[in-house]
């Protein structure tokens, strides 16, 4: 085999060098995998609505402050567009996943209210302190101080109304119409109340945050889209049937919920609203006196880890302050660690053995090593130079990614078949036919691979464009493969085999 | 004897080779029109709680989870391998956290993984779907038009891939498997493969100046063969040997359109060609 002759060829020579950089770059630099091969959960956070740039910055600071404050480690922030940012957190366990979750949905706007009037916000928290577990009340603790004048006010709104309930909110439905089944209805004007002489809960509602609750009787879409005027939107809790479908064919906006599975209403209406609490005031509190220290408590045993946890959330919230835009998550991805560990050997191990058999049937088809040899050895090389581009630009590489470079893989030896077999020409058919020159031959070969090639860039370009979604590596590492082939080792490819062809007749 | 299936091939009067591969598309199009393949979650919205490892019984994660009122479809996913798993599908208002503390109590060594699409998100990952589908295929077609300027067989290349794309979803519907980004991809994807061969055999039956059609079928066809086949041999070890649903889900979809990437390849295009270049010869 003359392989002097293979390596001082231009294109061979290119490939080679290519190939060099790439393995230095790839020991050099290392390569970063995506979240479902290193394990992690990718969150696709929405914005209510589109926002400018220095919005979208702000809060994608202010959520990065707030996980921070949370304690989690390696997180990466994306917005993408104008609506949506991706964050992506590695090696977190489920719990770690699910209360970041619960931190990023939380606006963050805080009130505190007594009696139908707001006397605190979020600007009056002057201090949160160490969330706490307090067997008294078996409940979690979350601390906080108000400020001087907010206690005044409170100090001054609670003079001689023992037993009255304090309510903390977060995040409440702030001027809305909340449409309410009867025994919902039944619980919130009978509970949350204490003593007689206090307001109810929709009272109280209505006075502090212009919220409407109304109880269901049937009432019709068009009766109840005149509440909904002027309103933010219209809440349907507990409520079955068609109403939201019509309410939004008023062009009003709708949110419809249910509770959870083993939810008691009490827990499902608290959670609708944002509430915390209410809590009974205590005698020490009525007497004019301010008192700057208040507490949000959410019941639970001490090993209650699901009410340690989102005390932990509340005083993240409380701590961060609120985000200039609601922001909703949408979409969660999350894998174990050691899952996505086993992926990725399974991949490797795949791809190894699709490489062979390649290798193989090749082989079976024109019984000549040398041909299947080369074959293997530049389909490896394309995943080498794919693999330090990757590494070179930190690609993430994902799971589709690495599907996108086995798909390119197979085009790449289709092509390398394309070009043997014009090399080869009518030869085994065994028909004497009037040879064209190899140079006529070649130019009809990379005819093929050419538009081929182009065909798939063009398919994949609008892929890699128009997804948000985890499979842009796929169309990324595809255009990638081809490109390489189509520019590096099919040309060095053509050569080589050239020679090998040529050495044999 | 695949020889002589193809030396038949040759001998058959092109428009009754066109038939075959056309009624496939018309049966394939029948499939779509009673049952178009369902919306993955990616697509559809909702969550998909998967538990990886051993000894998790399906029916009993869900006897588990109806005890508890939890509105969820379980089902045992079994790879070639042996390798199973158990999926629990609900839609988004679901409490996934309750969900996972269920499972974890019962069986506390499994791995969970969890995927959720809000409804937002389903939508826009829909639309850039289909406006990636679309816009990819008349991408193609424009860049098929432009290597080959003659309207007949670049249109056959066309239709081709569509039909690959066509019959590959009638099988998706067929075995069940569901529409996500990851198949759109596989789908899109196979436009490449497609325009691969029918390329090389146009190539060759067109531009052919020293062999007869025959002949230039017959190499086509030899080199077509093995580009399928080396192609379907690395797709295949993928799926046996990953339990990853995305690469699963690609390679089976790429198997798919391969298979039916050779008829069309080898009989439809085959056979509107020869007819193409009988009817040139006889003017």
């Amino acid at each position: 085999m003359n392989l002097k002759k293979i390596l001082l060829n231009g294109r061979v020579l290119l490939l080679v060098l290519v190939i060099l950089g790439s393995i230095v770059t790839i020991l050099s630099q290392g390569i970063t995998y995506g979240l479902d091969i290193s394990g992690g959960v990718e969150i696709t956070v929405q914005l209510e609505k589109p926002v400018d740039q220095n919005i979208m910055e702000e809060v994608r600071t202010s959520l990065e402050t707030r996980l921070n404050t949370l304690g989690v480690k390696d997180i990466t922030l994306e917005p993408w567009g104008d609506q949506i940012i991706k964050i992506r957190v590695a090696n977190v366990t489920e719990e770690e996943a699910n209360s970041i979750i619960d931190t990023i949905n939380r606006q963050g706007v805080f009130y505190a209210e007594f009696n139908g009037i707001i006397f605190a916000t979020g600007e009056d928290i002057k201090r949160v302190d160490q969330v706490s577990y307090d067997p008294r009340e078996s409940s979690w603790i979350v601390p906080f101080s108000i400020s001087k004048e907010a206690a005044e006010k409170f100090a001054q709104l609670a003079l001689g109304k023992v037993g009255y309930p304090v309510d903390i909110f977060l995040d409440p439905p702030v001027n809305s119409v909340l449409i309410v089944s009867q025994d919902v209805y039944a619980i919130m004007i009978n509970e949350f109340q204490f003593v007689p002489d206090a307001k109810s809960l929709p009272q109280r509602l209505k006075e502090a945050f212009n919220i409407d609750v109304i109880a269901y009787g049937n009432q019709t879409a068009e009766e109840i889209a005149k509440l909904a005027e002027g309103r933010e939107k219209v809440i349907l809790i507990g409520i079955n049937g068609d109403l939201e479908s019509q309410l939004r064919n008023f062009g009003i906006k709708v949110e419809k919920r249910e509770p959870r599975a083993g939810e008691a209403i009490d827990e499902f209406i608290r959670r609708i609203i944002g509430l915390y609490g209410p809590y009974k005031l205590q005698e020490g509190l009525t007497t004019g006196e301010p008192h700057t220290e208040l507490a949000i408590s959410i019941g639970g045993a001490k090993d209650d880890i699901v009410a340690m946890r989102q005390a932990q959330v509340v005083s993240v919230v409380l701590r961060s302050g609120s985000l200039p835009v609601k922001v909703f998550v949408e979409g969660v991805n999350y894998i174990p660690p050691t899952l996505g560990e086993q992926f990725k050997s399974q991949v490797l191990r795949a791809g190894l053995v699709a490489l062979l058999v390649v290798g193989f049937v090749v082989y079976l088809h024109y019984r000549k090593l040398r041909i299947a040899v080369p074959v293997v050895i530049t389909s490896l090389s394309e995943v080498i130079a794919i693999l330090g581009i990757a590494a070179l630009i930190k690609w993430n590489l994902d799971l589709p990614s690495i599907a996108g470079i086995i798909a390119a893989i197979g085009t790449g030896v289709d092509q390398q078949i394309v070009i043997t077999d014009e090399l080869l020409g009518g030869k085994k058919i065994g028909k004497i036919t009037k040879r064209s020159g190899i140079l006529k031959r070649m130019g009809r070969a990379f005819f093929v691979i050419w538009a081929s090639a182009t065909t798939t860039i063009v398919a994949m370009s609008f892929l890699f464009k128009f997804f948000v979604g985890g499979l842009r590596g796929f169309a990324f590492t595809t255009i990638l493969g081809v490109l390489i082939g189509i520019l590096i080792t099919r040309p060095a490819y053509a050569e080589i085999a050239k020679i090998l062809l040529a050495e044999e007749r | 004897m695949l020889e002589n299936t193809l030396k038949k091939l040759a001998a058959t009067d092109p428009k009754k080779m066109i038939t075959y591969p056309l009624i496939v598309f018309l049966v394939a199009v029948l499939i779509l029109a009673i049952h178009f393949p369902n919306l993955g979650t990616d697509l559809k919205g909702g969550v998909v709680v998967t538990l990886h490892g051993e000894n998790v019984d399906a029916k009993e994660v869900e006897g588990l989870l109806k005890q508890e009122n939890f509105d969820v479809v379980v089902r045992e996913v079994k790879s070639i391998t042996g390798d199973a798993k158990v999926e629990i599908r609900a839609s988004t208002d679901v409490n996934v956290q309750r969900i996972i503390e269920l499972v974890k109590s019962k069986y506390p060594d499994v791995m969970i993984s969890q995927t959720q699409f809000g409804p937002s998100l389903s939508r826009t990952a829909q639309e850039q779907s289909l406006k990636a589908v679309s816009l990819a295929f008349l991408g193609m077609a424009v860049v098929v038009f432009l290597f080959f300027r003659v309207p007949v067989p670049s249109l056959t290349v066309i239709f081709s891939a569509f039909s690959d794309m066509t019959i590959a979803l009638a099988l998706m519907s067929i075995f069940g498997l569901e529409l996500t980004q990851a198949t759109i991809a596989a789908l899109l994807m196979l436009i490449g493969y497609s325009v691969d061969s029918n390329i090389l055999l146009t190539t060759k039956l067109l531009r052919r100046k020293e062999d007869t059609v025959e002949d230039a079928y017959f190499s086509a066809v030899s080199t077509g063969f093995t580009m399928s086949t080396t192609t379907l041999g690395a797709l295949a070890s993928l799926w046996i040997l990953s339990q990853a649903e995305v690469i699963d889900m690609i390679a089976i979809v790429l198997i798919f359109g391969l298979l039916a990437d050779f008829m069309n390849t080898w009989i439809l295009n085959a056979g509107v060609l020869r007819w193409y270049i009988q009817r040139g010869e006889k003017r």
